[in-house]
């Protein structure tokens, strides 16, 4: 498979009042075409920025960026990507109609049909003729979508795409987007909304201060979560034997529920219910939550990044 | 060239909406239309000091219109984040600048138009139907419009880097500067007491500085008496000039915008 997104060492810094920021510090993203990549950070952690970049709206102060294979910002790949910013503004006299048919006039489309169906897609087909001042959020959002599917893009970026929406609405934009894989689109989300991306996302990554602090396929990161195990016929003293543990657990007329952090600790403990005579009646690894991998990451990056600053002021 | 005009008719679709400008044009408007009202109390010589009083109307509700509707155009797109779709789509950088530069261009044409039939319709009722009369008077519209055009990649330009508000000001400011400037120097070149260096530097500003003055050509028609030269010549001289400006103008801006951050 080839690489739809590829970017080495790409920074951006801004210049502040008080020195200079790296907003994206040396980011090496990698996604591969096909893939629903999800793009998750903090606010301000720089997901904008990046995908700015990598439209050629803005320019990287170092690095590279290649999309569809070419250097981002090349007019040609604007024929075969799309993008939908946070929180878009079009021109607001225009109506849902009218909005298509300028941004299809950009690509050299008119075609009333393609319009309509869109429209229909999106689930805006009655409001066609209302100006866009007269659209909800999700109206905006919705139109916006389908401004994105015009030229029947491989690529779509997609920031925020379901930012202040109601929960169907975000049902609604999930279920384009998983369309969207099975035609075989890569899509690139920045996302906040942790359980659609969980649902949705082959590979993520994760984003803090401009820095990448996890990237990977998103099965692969969750798995090695806690692990459950439970056992019978456990002697009253034995929970108290774990209490060096990474375990939280429950005993209850000699059952006991454990949850285990680290994986390593497992077969010791298996060992010590057997040779107390319990009778373990079932070991299950369970998967990690994405919020817990994201608040896991951010926070370890955050600890790491004051204690080498609190370091350095010494 | 399909995405420049897009963006010239969305541009024009937003201007005649916008209601500072609607609010200017109809002040202008209504200017045009009551002023030869106060001229009927007046002698008839004076009908040609009502001319130009209607030309001036014209001219500086236009220049208006032209400086607040461009001094915007680019940090309103920015502001709003609907450049980001547009340039997200195969739209180079200077399609867009050139889309929204001719996107004022109609605006200003529509609305002077406008004004331009008003005065028509004015000057119809004042003087009753006369063809010569009324070609006459439509020279100074059409140079203003070439004027205008000017002036409005003067606020493009700007607006490719300054904020509207310190562009209103830079703008206008060159308005009113190239529309006097060149009559200052021409007496200043013909008084030996002056200074070279003022001289100099008077000399650079006036190559930098656009001659807005030649289009200003209210003073033949009312005084028809004065007869230039090869008129058709002259005119067509200026509008080469202004849009040899106009391109040099348009050149730096999409320089400055190709590079710039948004
Ligand atoms: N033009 C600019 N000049 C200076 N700083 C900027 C500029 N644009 C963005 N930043 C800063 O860069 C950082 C990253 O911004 P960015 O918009 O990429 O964040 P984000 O990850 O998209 O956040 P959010 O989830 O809130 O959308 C922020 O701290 C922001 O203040
Ligand atoms: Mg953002």
């Amino acid at each position: 498979m080839a690489a739809a997104i590829e970017t080495k060492s790409l920074t951006k810094t801004y210049k502040l009042r008080n020195g200079k920021v790296n907003v994206v510090d040396k980011l090496d993203l990698y996604v591969e075409e096909g893939e629903i990549f999800g793009f998750l950070g903090p606010n301000g952690a720089g997901k904008t920025t990046t995908i700015k970049m990598l439209l050629g709206i803005i320019y990287p102060t170092s690095g590279e960026a290649k999309v569809l294979g070419k250097e981002a910002g090349d007019i040609n790949t604007h024929r075969i990507i799309s993008y939908l910013p946070e929180k878009p503004y079009y021109y607001e006299y225009m109506t849902g109609m009218e909005i298509l048919k300028f941004y299809g006039s950009l690509f050299g489309i008119n075609d009333p049909a393609k319009f309509q169906s869109l429209l229909e897609r999106v689930n805006l087909a009655g409001d066609a003729g209302k100006p866009i001042s007269a659209y909800s959020k999700g109206m905006q959002q919705r139109i916006g979508l389908a401004q994105s599917l015009l030229n029947d893009p491989r690529l779509l970026f997609l920031d925020e795409p379901t930012g202040g929406l109601d929960p169907i609405a975000h049902i609604e934009i999930r279920d384009l987007i998983l369309q969207f894989r099975e035609e075989g689109k890569t899509v690139f989300i920045s996302s906040h909304a942790l359980s659609d991306v969980e649902r949705i996302c082959d590979r993520v990554a994760i984003i803090n201060k401009g820095v990448i602090a996890r990237q990977g396929k998103l099965d692969e990161l969750l798995r090695g979560g806690r692990i459950e195990v439970i056992a019978d016929q456990v002697p009253a003293d034995f929970p108290a034997k774990l209490k060096d543990l990474r375990v939280t657990s429950s005993y209850n007329n000699a059952r006991l529920i454990l949850d285990i952090d680290e994986e390593e600790d497992v077969n010791g403990v298996l060992d010590s219910l057997r040779s107390a005579k319990a009778h373990i009646v079932s070991v299950i690894p369970r998967r990690k939550k994405l919020e817990d991998l994201f608040l896991e990451t951010v926070k370890n990056v955050s600890e790491k990044r004051t204690t080498t600053m609190s370091g350095a002021a010494q | 060239m399909k995405q420049i005009w897009s963006i010239a008719a969305t541009t024009l679709g937003e201007a005649i909406r916008r209601r500072v400008l609607l609010v200017i044009l109809l002040v202008g408007v209504v200017f045009i239309a009551i002023a030869p009202g106060l001229g009927v109390l007046s002698a008839r010589s004076e009908t040609t000091v009502l001319r130009s009083m209607l030309l001036g109307i014209i001219q500086m509700t236009s220049a208006v219109i032209a400086v607040v509707l461009t001094v915007y155009m680019i940090p309103n797109e920015i502001e709003r984040r609907t450049i980001y779709t547009i340039l997200s789509k195969p739209v180079q950088r200077w399609q867009f600048l050139l889309g929204k530069y001719f996107g004022a261009v109609l605006s200003l044409a529509v609305m002077m138009a406008l004004m331009t039939g008003v005065l028509c319709i004015a000057y119809w009722i004042q003087q009753g139907y006369n063809a010569q009369g009324l070609q006459d008077l439509l020279k100074a519209p059409v140079m203003f419009f070439v004027q205008m055009c000017l002036l409005a990649a003067i606020g493009l330009f700007f607006s490719t880097f300054v904020s509207p508000l310190v562009n209103f000001f830079l703008s206008g400011g060159l308005y009113l500067l190239g529309s006097t400037f060149s009559l200052l120097f021409q007496d200043m070149l013909a008084n030996p007491n002056a200074p070279g260096v003022a001289k100099m530097i008077a000399t650079v500003v006036n190559v930098i500085v656009p001659n807005f003055a030649y289009y200003n050509i209210q003073n033949p028609i009312i005084n028809p008496q004065v007869v230039i030269q090869d008129e058709f010549q002259n005119y067509v001289k200026i509008m080469a000039y202004g849009v040899a400006y106009i391109g040099a103008l348009l050149v730096a801006g999409i320089l400055i915008f190709d590079r710039r951050e948004v």
